[in-house]
């Protein structure tokens, strides 16, 4: 038996952790593409400004992949640190798209990005062109594989159990990525990163406009980003109505606490615009309603309903008795694989596996559990509403929000203007924080909501940590805290000197007629101009 | 059956791949970053050794990020055990690796020389640590780990983080952190002219000299240490658990497959051969034929241990008789196989490519170059 | 010839794509749906670009009404 505290203090880590990664990873997915937009311009039209344009884009980018890249590395070794006993449990099936990954994509992005930076003067137009798209191309591949086990993890495909291996193993691997979860999710988050790229790349540019500083840079990288951004939000927002719907009928408990529907009613049912969930009394307070939507959005018609949490706690309740004999079972198979007895036994229950696990938390033994105990895992089956139901609220504001701001900026740069627009440009400006907090309250949604659960329905979460002590989570928990604060007071530092010095100066010889491939002298590592003045 | 103990079987095969691959390609320039301060005397030549590796070293790291992955995939029960049994030591392993990326990015977008200082020792502790932990992680396995399991495969691990840093395990990492000095040497010299080459000449014999000597003793040492012996379990190819298995200790038993198949002698005569090749090459100036024997050395070493522990993964020192081997802690048939499908056209692809890069990136990075041009890192 | 042998290889090549486009359409119309997506945001600002030159040349060869626009 796992120590809760433990489980809570590695629960802190990994969210703080992946919150933290993923500050940077969509800027990563979306300025790539963008950066490829540009230099398609530049190679098509052959005007110098896209390329000063790339290249400038580019080196933020680079600040912000060092840090991306650096985090990532501590995730894909937290599960086995951490989560020992869910990597045991499910990593037939959730080592390989993260082996895959690995494989198909980091490796391509990262070698590739070597040759963005340093390949300049030594590949020509075309082959740089080709270098930059599978930079960008490799990082959303990455993404691509970690959300496939993301999304097995939310609802687990194409696998089943394994008495004699005491695992989960796959069954199907087409099944895994072919998930509805795993497309919907994939497509949602990838395009999430194009938006936030935009909005960083439009709410630079728009505090360039202000200063009057790099103009024509500006104008066009605002153009840019404002047609880029206008289609990835109406995309976002299209693909977070196919993971509700999804949702709706993987992870009936997840929909639940994002709508905070507490009781099920009859179609059509009512939407809470605002509310303010009880978890202990089981309802809303101060709701306001707005009515026949909830069924228009999550069954895609007016007269479909969704169950409420009473339903689910009951049911819940009926599956942990179910799982009881399951997990029995289990513990006969452990000593003997090949007990007919047992095995007869596990098969009947299997289903209910997890809610057999969900209530050992309370009767370790499982050799007398109280119907009391029993109410209590139900419970437990239902994650915490208010967080669930606020994050997924404000991340749709803030997707309607960046909406109504990219329609606005598509009308004013089409038009050319947006340069006189003193009041939008400063409002492009304060956009920038909105997408990562959007990104970060949706991680929240997803994993909140997926609680007790680290594999939905399967594995809860209270069981699939590391036995260490508290001592070593505090530890660990501290070093992170410290080390994770310094590196982004350095990055945010080095990123607003970058912007502050703006692209003004010409990088790596870019005014210099390029020579051939091979035989240009070797570039060296680009740096922020140093001793240059702002100017 | 006989298809998933072959395919166990080939993807013990390929976490040596992909280990060796860490070792040559992540171990070089972690040895650069080792290195970087005593082969680079001014803040110009440590620039220069800089971007030897710098349109690299990205792309490289991704071996270690691939390893990870594999031992996940192709081994889960090994990744669940290893990673948390040593949390402390993957911990120190993460949080110097985890800088390093920065060090790259960062260290010259400012020109104080305190900011550039700082970013060079963070290099050095970035690059000497890992490579220690990755040596010293392999001597802990022939030593075995103190853990056990619970029924349901929850593993608990009863040791202490200093006992990690035992002797022969230090010794491991020493020899690595030698192998990686001398590649990162041998790198340097690759794209380097001047005292810096020079210097990293020299550099080069003395780590492949210490290489040399330090494999030597660890394998004098093996003889000593209490090996395992599998006694008896369910078997290669058989779906099971490390719950059902007997395993007696016994000296000298990491020596066994050397003398059941004399043959595997040859994988330890690699890594001396291709260390003293390496030491020779250097001496000569030959550094491209020294880096490709000092791959071979690489290889040769830890084939060495995979040969001496097989079919040993992770022993366990507390209860032998849950040791993991390639048997009890390997993914499904079905996951072994995917997996082989990818890598077999992906490892092919990342090689393919990854040579593309070094060939467009080729050649000598010129120091009056670097000081001529105030954009240069 | 050349052209024609061209012809061939882009007429194979467009057979390929619409194969393997037909079968992860089948799999994964999500998957597919990104791929066509990315593309087209990417050409769009492209394309936006290029209009923007467009825009700025036309304001300058015909100065009247293009700057009462931009006023």
């Amino acid at each position: 038996m796992i120590d809760a505290t433990v489980v809570e203090l590695s629960r802190t880590q990994f969210a703080a952790t992946a919150l933290y990664h993923y500050l940077f990873v969509p800027l990563t997915l979306g300025l790539s593409f963008l950066l490829a937009a540009m230099e398609t311009v530049y190679v098509t039209t052959g005007k110098p400004i896209y390329k000063a344009m790339a290249q400038f884009w580019g080196k933020l980018f680079m600040i912000n992949f060092a840090l991306g890249v650096a985090t990532g590395l501590t995730m894909e070794f937290q599960f086995g640190t951490n989560w020992s006993f869910y990597s045991s449990f499910v990593g037939d099936i959730f080592g390989a798209p993260l082996a895959i990954e690995g494989l198909m994509a980091f490796f391509m992005e990262s070698t590739f990005v070597g040759l963005m930076v340093f390949g300049w003067e030594r590949l020509s137009k075309g082959q740089h062109l080709a270098v930059t798209w599978l930079v960008a191309l490799g990082s959303n591949l990455s993404a691509l594989w970690i959300l496939v086990a993301n999304s097995f993890m939310q609802d687990p495909q194409g696998a089943h159990f394994n008495p004699v291996t005491l695992r989960m193993e796959l069954t199907s691997f087409t099944q895994l990525i072919f998930s509805p979860d795993a497309q919907s999710k994939f497509v949602h988050t990838s395009i999430a990163g194009y938006v936030t790229g935009a909005i960083f790349v439009a709410g630079i540019s728009a505090w360039y406009l202000l200063k009057g500083r790099h103009v024509e840079l500006a104008k066009r990288s605002f153009r840019m980003a404002a047609l880029y951004g206008v289609l990835a939000t109406v995309g976002v927002i299209t693909l977070g109505d196919a993971l509700g719907f999804v949702a709706a009928q993987a992870q009936p408990t997840k929909l639940a606490a994002m709508e905070g529907l507490w009781k099920s009613e009859p179609a059509p049912m009512p939407f809470n615009l605002i509310a303010f969930p009880d978890q202990s009394l089981q309802r809303n307070e101060g709701a306001v309603q707005v009515p026949y939507l909830l069924s228009l959005l999550v069954t895609h018609s007016l007269d479909g309903t969704v169950a409420g949490i009473d339903v689910l706690e009951q049911q819940a309740a009926r599956k942990v008795e179910n799982g009881i004999p399951a997990v029995l079972a289990l513990k006969t198979l452990s000593k003997d694989p090949h007990d007919a007895a047992a095995l007869a036994q596990f098969k009947a229950h299997e289903q209910d596996l997890g809610y057999g696990f969900l209530v050992q938390r309370y009767a370790p033994d499982l050799e007398r559990v109280t119907a009391q105990q029993v109410q209590q895992a139900a419970r437990d089956s239902i994650p915490p509403v208010a967080p669930v139901f606020w994050s997924f609220r404000l991340m749709v504001a803030c997707g309607l929000l960046m909406l109504a701001y990219f329609v606005m900026a598509v009308l004013y740069t089409l038009r050319n203007q947006v340069q006189h627009q003193r009041w939008f440009l400063r409002i492009a400006v304060w956009m920038i924080p909105v997408p990562f907090l959007a990104n970060e309250l949706g991680w929240l949604t997803a994993e909140l909501g997926r609680q007790p659960w680290t594999v939905f329905g399967v594995l809860p979460t209270w069981m699939s940590a590391s036995t260490h002590s508290v001592g070593y989570m505090v530890f660990s928990l501290g070093g992170f805290v410290l080390l994770y604060s310094c590196f982004i007071a350095v990055e945010m530092a080095l990123m607003v000197r970058a912007i502050r010095r703006g692209p003004d100066a010409p990088d790596r010889g870019d005014a210099r007629p390029g020579p051939r491939p091979g035989i240009a002298p070797r570039p060296v590592y680009a740096a922020a101009h140093d001793q240059h003045p702002e100017g | 059956m006989e298809i998933y103990a072959l395919l166990q079987m080939t993807w013990w095969l390929l976490l040596g791949v992909l280990l060796s691959g860490l070792a040559v390609m992540v171990g070089m320039d972690m040895g650069v970053g080792t290195i970087l301060r005593y082969v680079g005397r001014s803040d110009l030549e440590r620039r220069v050794a800089l971007n030897i590796i710098g349109p690299h070293w990205d792309g490289n790291q991704v071996w270690f990020i691939l390893g990870g992955g594999a031992v996940f995939a192709a081994f889960p029960l090994i990744y669940a055990t290893a990673f948390s049994g040593f949390y402390v030591v993957m911990l120190l392993l993460l949080w110097t690796m985890i800088v390093r990326p920065l060090g790259f990015e960062y260290r010259s977008k400012i020109a104080s020389p305190a900011w550039r200082n700082v970013w060079d020792w963070s290099l050095f502790v970035s690059g000497a640590v890992p490579m220690v932990v990755f040596g010293a992680a392999f001597g802990n396995l022939f030593h075995g780990a103190p853990f056990h399991f619970e029924w349901n495969l929850t593993s608990v691990y009863t040791g202490s983080f200093l006992a990690l840093f035992n002797p022969f395990a230090i010794l491991c990492g020493l020899l690595s952190l030698s192998l990686s000095a001398m590649m990162g040497a041998l790198t340097v010299m690759n794209g380097a002219e001047g005292a810096l080459h020079q210097r990293a000449r020299g550099l080069a014999q003395v780590a492949a000299l210490a290489g040399v000597a330090l494999f030597a003793i660890g394998g004098v040492w093996t003889h000593a240490l209490p090996g395992y012996r599998l006694v008896s379990g369910p078997g290669a190819g058989v779906a099971q658990t490390p719950l059902q298995q007997a395993v007696a200790t016994l000296p000298g038993a990491w020596q066994s497959n050397f003398i059941a198949q004399p043959i595997l002698w040859l994988v330890p005569l690699l890594g001396f051969v291709g260390m003293l090749g390496a030491l020779l090459a250097a001496r000569a100036g030959r550094s491209h034929l020294g880096w490709w024997l000092g791959a071979l050395a690489w290889i040769g070493v830890i084939g060495t241990a995979g040969v001496s522990l097989f079919p040993f993964l992770l022993p366990s020192s507390s209860d032998p008789s849950v040791s993991l081997t390639v048997w009890n802690s390997s993914s499904s048939q079905l996951t072994l196989l995917w997996m082989l499908g990818f890598a077999l056209v992906f490892v092919p692809l990342i090689l393919w490519y990854t040579s593309w890069a070094f060939y467009v990136m080729r050649g000598k990075v010129k120091a009056e170059q670097i000081a001529h041009d105030e954009h240069a890192y | 010839m050349k052209t024609f042998l061209y012809f061939v290889l882009f007429m194979f090549l467009a057979a390929v794509v619409i194969l393997l486009a037909a079968m992860l359409g089948d799999l994964g119309a999500w998957y597919f749906a990104w791929l066509i997506g990315t593309a087209m945001i990417v050409l769009v600002a492209a394309a936006g670009a290029a209009l923007l030159d467009t825009q700025e040349d036309l304001a300058a060869t015909q100065p009247g009404p293009a700057a009462a626009r931009d006023a």
